[in-house]
This record gives structure tokens, sequence and C-alpha cells, in this order.
């Protein structure tokens, strides 16, 4: 199967980004609301990865940051970590890493690796390191204890994001699961999912 | 509020404002130059009657960031000239600096686009877009967004109360609390998309991809500033371009 | 007369359905009629809505199988995007029926128009005229989503009628509306009908239909199983088989008849019934 960026544009997908972005948003702020130490701010952007493929993701990564960068720009540097988990989570999906539990776990390590390796170098370019979030702390103590600054923000970064994105991954894991059939048969790599196919 | 010249100006003056500053700090050395920037901002913000939700949202996004920057160049910025000892830590004065510098260009660049989006609204700015080449899809995409977000909170909510009268904890240990973040996000996500469908053929009946040029209500107009100004930000960026580097 | 809607042998299967949903329809509606589609939950009604739409197959995918000729084309001969200028479709729920990026009744109705490229002068005056016709002046600056159920029902139905399609297909357009809000949807109806357009309505209220429409299409189990002028369908015995509802006044006259009280005709409309009563010697009405 072969598809092209266009391939993976059509109206249905394009009406899956605003609720993805809202997910994004609301899973952040559940998450804080129940005072959970991870951020679950990647939910939506996954699932799009998941069933609409890299290139709605990508879109959809982009304008979660842009719409939080209204009110905190620190946001907008970031909005390049969204997009490429959002097109590692694409990639994953068609190539099968989110068809069972452990390849699903595989995923959401990779999909860390990706983000740390995007966010670092914004972390030390833009800000000089820190951002003032819990993975800073965890930075200033690696450097207090005498790392490097990339060793110090690329371990810390992964500290706080492999939790959160492997929770992340399980999450969409499910709710991919408990998608109909009737939604799935309308997204690009909705046949992957879909109950009526695995039943053959 | 309207009646404002500044927050009369066309989104894309006030964006190419922004961007704007963002140049100018890139361009000019140290940092003194760049934190001057911020009491202008202050000033465009009180002319356009904003300068109180500016703030707000600089002191909430930006402070906190800025202090730990700072901190954190001064104590571990590799230098020489060490002013002040306490055990493994240690103050320098290349540290000090590379910290304000730092922290005086976010600080800039920061406000400049939380200025920018408290005088436009998002609406204009997609718009302004949209007259420049962003694709109708794209501009539904964002606009719908802004109506979802505030629709999906409230539904959150309404799903979380709903959670608590059924006997779901969202106290208690962190296993407790992680575990009615599940059964809040599901259904908000599912019912959600339940609704593209329909929403993909609402489009549909309004003519959405019909295959003709749109027209719109809403309509942006340029003045003779909105005009003149980017040319003027066009020429002080040359200015301090060929001052920097070719003088 | 010219057929606006043309379907031959037509079936049709949902991609994840296991049965066809629709099975071996023909029936062929003439330009400027106006039909109503009745029949019970599930029995297909807006699959064929949203068939002669065009959106089965083109948004639905999935099997159909037949033709379905809509103004002398076919369907598959057209673009998504064109038919809809040709095809205006109400659908059945209000709650999602909203562009969903406008603030305003006002805007919300003009949607469609920007869509189609009509000057905004035009626009303007466009809106203007169908808010009144459709009775929502009043709601012209509220947000579209904190409106009524009914309220939105009027304003789906004005942001569609305002493109002004030479088809209007309605699938239970007064679901959410008190009876007052029923008729004055009916009354627009039938404006519209006056001004040539061809309908098709799906509704449940038997009296309004057997008021207002034309003819019938009687949907059973993906089947059409009746069709023709209204009065010819609710007065053939096979209508009772099908347990859809009757017009009140036909229900009653029907167990009057069964106790043994003679009728000239089968009224189908409150009025008609003292006729039929008194002229029972009459043979025949009209
Ligand atoms: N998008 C879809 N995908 C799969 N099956 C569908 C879809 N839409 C409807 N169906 C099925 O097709 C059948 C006919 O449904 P349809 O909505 O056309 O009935 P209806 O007559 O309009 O019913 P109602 O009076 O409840 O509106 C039902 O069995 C329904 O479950
Ligand atoms: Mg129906």
């Amino acid at each position: 199967m072969k598809r092209s960026f266009k391939d993976d544009f059509n109206m249905m997908a394009m009406l899956l980004i605003p609720i993805a972005v809202a997910v994004n948003l609301v899973g952040f702020q559940l998450a804080n609301v129940l005072r959970l130490p991870i951020f679950l701010d990647t939910i939506g952007t996954i699932i799009v990865g998941v069933i609409a493929g890299p290139w709605v993701a990508l879109l959809t990564g982009l304008i979660t940051n842009l719409i939080n960068g209204i009110f905190n720009p620190v946001y907008f540097p970031y909005a390049l970590t969204s997009i490429a988990i959002g097109v590692g989570a694409g990639y994953l999906s068609k190539y099968g890493f989110f068809k069972s539990v452990p390849k699903t776990i595989i995923s959401g390590i990779i999909i860390t690796f990706i983000a740390v390796i995007v966010s670092a170098p914004i972390t030390v370019f833009v800000f000089g390191g820190v951002t003032g979030n819990t993975s800073s702390l965890i930075t200033a103590a690696f450097l207090a204890s005498g790392q490097e600054l990339w060793s110090a923000v690329f371990s810390s970064s992964f500290i706080t994001e492999v939790a959160d994105k492997v929770v992340s991954v399980l999450i969409v894991y499910f709710i991919v699961k408990a998608m109909s059939d009737r939604y799935l048969s309308k997204m690009n790599y909705g046949d992957l999912y879909m109950k009526r196919n695995n039943r053959k | 509020m309207k009646q404002n010249i500044l927050l009369q100006l066309h989104p894309m003056t006030k964006f190419y404002f922004t961007l704007f500053i963002f140049a100018v700090v890139l361009i000019s050395p140290g940092y003194i130059f760049s934190f001057a920037i911020f009491p202008i901002l202050i000033l465009i913000a009180m002319l356009a009657g904003v300068a109180k939700e500016f703030l707000n949202i600089v002191i909430k996004a930006l402070v906190t960031v800025l202090i730990f920057i700072f901190i954190m160049q001064m104590f571990f910025y590799p230098g020489e000239n060490v002013l002040w000892e306490w055990g493994i830590f240690e103050i320098k004065q290349e540290g000090i600096k590379y910290g304000l510098l730092l922290t005086s260009r976010i600080l800039a660049i920061g406000s400049a686009f939380i200025l920018f989006f408290r005088m436009t609204e998002v609406r204009d700015f997609v718009k302004s877009l949209e007259d420049i080449g962003l694709p109708p899809m794209g501009a539904y995409v964002v606009l719908s967004t802004l109506q979802i977000i505030p629709e999906m909170r409230r539904q959150a909510n309404t799903i979380m109360e709903a959670q608590k009268t059924r006997g779901v904890e969202t106290e208690g240990s962190i296993f407790v609390r992680a575990k009615a973040f599940i059964p809040t996000l599901t259904p908000l996500i599912l019912s959600s998309i339940a609704g593209t469908e329909e929403r993909a053929i609402t489009l549909e009946s309004r003519a959405f991809s019909a295959p003709v040029k749109k027209t719109s209500l809403h309509q942006l107009s340029k003045s003779n500033m909105d005009r003149a100004l980017p040319i003027v930000f066009a020429l002080v960026v040359i200015g301090l371009i060929v001052w920097r580097f070719f003088l | 007369m010219t057929a606006m809607i043309d379907l031959k042998n037509v079936s049709y299967r949902y991609p994840v359905s296991d049965d066809s949903v629709l099975k071996n329809i023909s029936f062929s509606i003439e330009k400027g009629k106006f039909t109503a589609i009745i029949g019970n939950n599930g029995s297909g009604k807006t699959t064929l809505c949203n068939t002669i739409r065009g959106f089965v197959p083109h948004f639905y995918k999935g099997d159909l199988d037949g033709e379905v000729i809509i103004d002398q084309t076919k369907i598959t001969d057209y673009q998504l995007g064109q038919l809809g200028e040709k095809v205006g479709y109400v659908f059945q729920n209000p709650f999602i029926q909203v562009s969903g990026v406008k603030d305003n009744v006002f805007e919300e109705v003009a949607y469609g128009l920007e869509n189609l490229g009509i000057p905004v002068e035009e626009i303007k005056i466009r809106v203007e005229e169908v808010l009144k016709l459709v009775k929502i002046e009043y709601l012209r600056d509220k947000n579209p989503f904190e409106l009524s159920g009914g309220q939105r029902q009027r304003v789906a139905l004005a942001s569609i009628i305002v493109m002004d399609p030479e088809i209007l297909v309605i699938d239970e357009p007064t679901s959410q509306l008190d009876p007052i809000g029923t008729q004055q949807i009916f009354e627009i109806i039938r404006l519209m009908k006056e001004r040539g357009k061809t309908i098709v309505l799906v509704e449940h209220k038997m009296d309004l239909i057997a008021e207002y429409a034309d003819d019938l299409l009687v949907m059973h189990k993906g089947e059409l199983v009746m069709q023709g002028p209204v009065r010819e369908v609710f007065a053939d015995p096979e209508f009772e088989k099908y347990q859809i509802q009757y017009p009140h006044v036909t229900e009653i006259a029907l167990q009057l008849q069964q106790s043994g009280i003679p009728l000239s005709f089968l009224p189908i409309r409150d009025e008609e019934l003292a006729d039929a009563l008194n002229r029972t010697e009459v043979a025949a009405h009209d």
C-alpha cells in the first residue's frame, strides 16, 4: 500500500484534528486536576498518527503548540517536538506497531526517543538548557553533579518523558480498540484496527 | 475598544511587527537593547488598552522561566571569572552575561508574541492568512479547534462529575487518581469522533467543497498605515544588519 | 413532466454492515412534487436520503448497485461538491448540524453562500429574507452552539434553503419542535413547493403528511413496499401490514368502518370526516 502526502488528507481526517488538539489540551488539564506526575498532553496527536497517518498528525502537533503558544510562547519552538511525535506515531502505526500491547509499549519508547532528540536541542539552544518545569530541576541536579549540559538535558528529559509517553500510547491503544468499525473505516489507517478484518 | 488605532491595524501589520521585534532582537548585540524593548511593548499595550491582560500573561508564562534560565546560566555557564563561590556552586561573570543575554531575548520575543495575540483576534489573523493563500480547509481546522476546546473542557468536567457520583475516585493515591483518567477521556473522545461523520455531511451540504472561489462576510481592510509600516520595519531591519555587520 | 429524481433497482450495503440496507429500490419523482418517505426506525429512510444526495456511495463508500439519476444525470457523473448546489440536504441530527466555525446565526446561515462564492451584498439580502421566512430573525446574533434543539432545526433548515437548491431532501426536520413549530415548518415547505422545488421529506407525523404531501414512499426493512399518491397509499389495505401509524382521522374512520358505519371514502384530513359520513350515498369522492 503506497500512500502519498495528499492521500492522507480527506475531510474526515481534517475534522479529527480539532478534536485531537482539544484532547491534547483537556488531557493535560485532567492530568493536572488529578495531580498525576505526567503530562498526558500528546494523546490526541498520537491517536491521529495511529488512525489517520503521519501527515495529519503533523498538523495536529503543529496546531496544538500554536494554540498553546497564544498564552505561553514557550510552546512555539517545541512545535517541532509535537510534529515529530505525530509523524513518528504515524509511521509506527503504518508498520503495525500499535497492533498489540507489547509492540505499543515499544512504540512508546521509540516515541520517547524521538521527543527527546528533537526537544533537547531546542531546550539547549533556545533556552540555555532549562525551561522551568520538572525536568529542569533534574537537569540542574545533573549539572551540579558535574555532567555535561547536553547529557544532562538528554537524560533529564528522557526520565520525565518515558513514563508519560508509554502511558499515553497505552491509553491510545485502548481508545483505538474502542472505536467503531464504522468510524475506523473512514480513516486512512483505520482498516489496520477494524475488528471486522481481524476476525477473518 | 474598536476605535483604537492600534487595534484597528491589519492583523498582518501586527504580525510583521512581531517578526520585526524578533529580527531586531536577534541582530542587536548585547542585552541592553533587548531589555529596552520590553518597556516599549508595555507602552504599546497601554496605548492599545490591553496592558493589564498583557502583563498578566507575561508574568504567568515567562517570569518563572526567565528566573530559572538566569540562575542556571549564572551557575553552570562555562567561564573563568568566578565572582562568588560556595561549595560546588560558583557564579561566573560569563554566566551572568550570557544569562542576561538569553533572558533579555526570550523576554522581548516572548512578550512580543503575547502582545500580538492580545491585540489580534485569532479569527482575524486566520482570515488574513486565508487572504494570502492558506487553504480554506486549514482555516476551517484552526477556527473549529478554537470552538471545540471550550466545548470539550465543559464536557470533561461534566463527565468527571458524573464519574464522582458513580463512585469513581478522583482523590486518594496516585493509582486511584490515575484510574479516573481513562473513564473520563475515553467517552469524551469516542462521542466527539462519532459526530465527525455528520459534521462532514453538514459541511458538504453547505457546499464546502464547491469548485468555486469562496466569498466572505468577514472582510479585512488595509489602511495607508498598513501599507507603510511593513516597509518601515523592513528598512529598519536592513539598516540594523548593515550597521551591525558591514560598518 | 420530467423526472427530477429517478432510482432504478438500487441496492446498497454499508461497508461495515453484513446485509443490504436498501434492497432493489425503484421510483421516480417529478419536478415540483412533494414526496414523503415514511417507515419505521431502521427501515432505511435516512440511507435513501443519503443516496439521493450522493453521500452514498461518494462519502459512505460501500457497494451501490443500480442507477441513481438526478436531473437527467447519473449521480456517478457528478462531483461531490457539484451536487451540493442542486440538492439541499437537511439531516436528522440538529445538534451537529452547524458549521462549527461561526459565532452567530446570521453568519451560520450565510456560510453556504460564502462557500458558493455569492457576492457579499447578495448574501446579506438572501440571509435576511430567509431569517424572516423561517422566523428566526430574533436569533441572528446568538451563538449557534447555544440554541435549543428546535431553534437549531430551524437554523439548519434556513442554512439550506438560503442556498436555493432545486431539490430539498429533509430528514425529520421537526423531531425537536412543538406542534406550532412543526406546523410552521410544513408551511415553509409548502412555500418551497410553490416556488417550484422538488421536495423529499422523511417524517413520522402523518396528519401533516396527509395535509401537505403529494406522494408517499413506504419503506420497510430496506424495501420500498408501497408508493403512490398519499390518499391511495393510506387507503390501500396493504398499508396496515407495515405497522406504521395512520393519520389520526383515518384511524378513527377505519374503526367506524369496522363497527359497521359506512363511509363514502377514507378521509385522511380532519375536515374530510364529516364529508365522508354525510355523503355515504354519493359513490365516489373526487
Ligand atoms: N453509516 C452507517 N454504517 C453502517 N450501518 C448503518 C449506517 N447508517 C445506518 N446504518 C444501518 O442501516 C439501517 C438503516 O438505517 P437508516 O438510518 O437509514 O434508518 P432510518 O429509517 O432513517 O431510521 P430512523 O427512523 O431511526 O431515522 C440500520 O440498520 C442502521 O443500523
Ligand atoms: Mg433516519
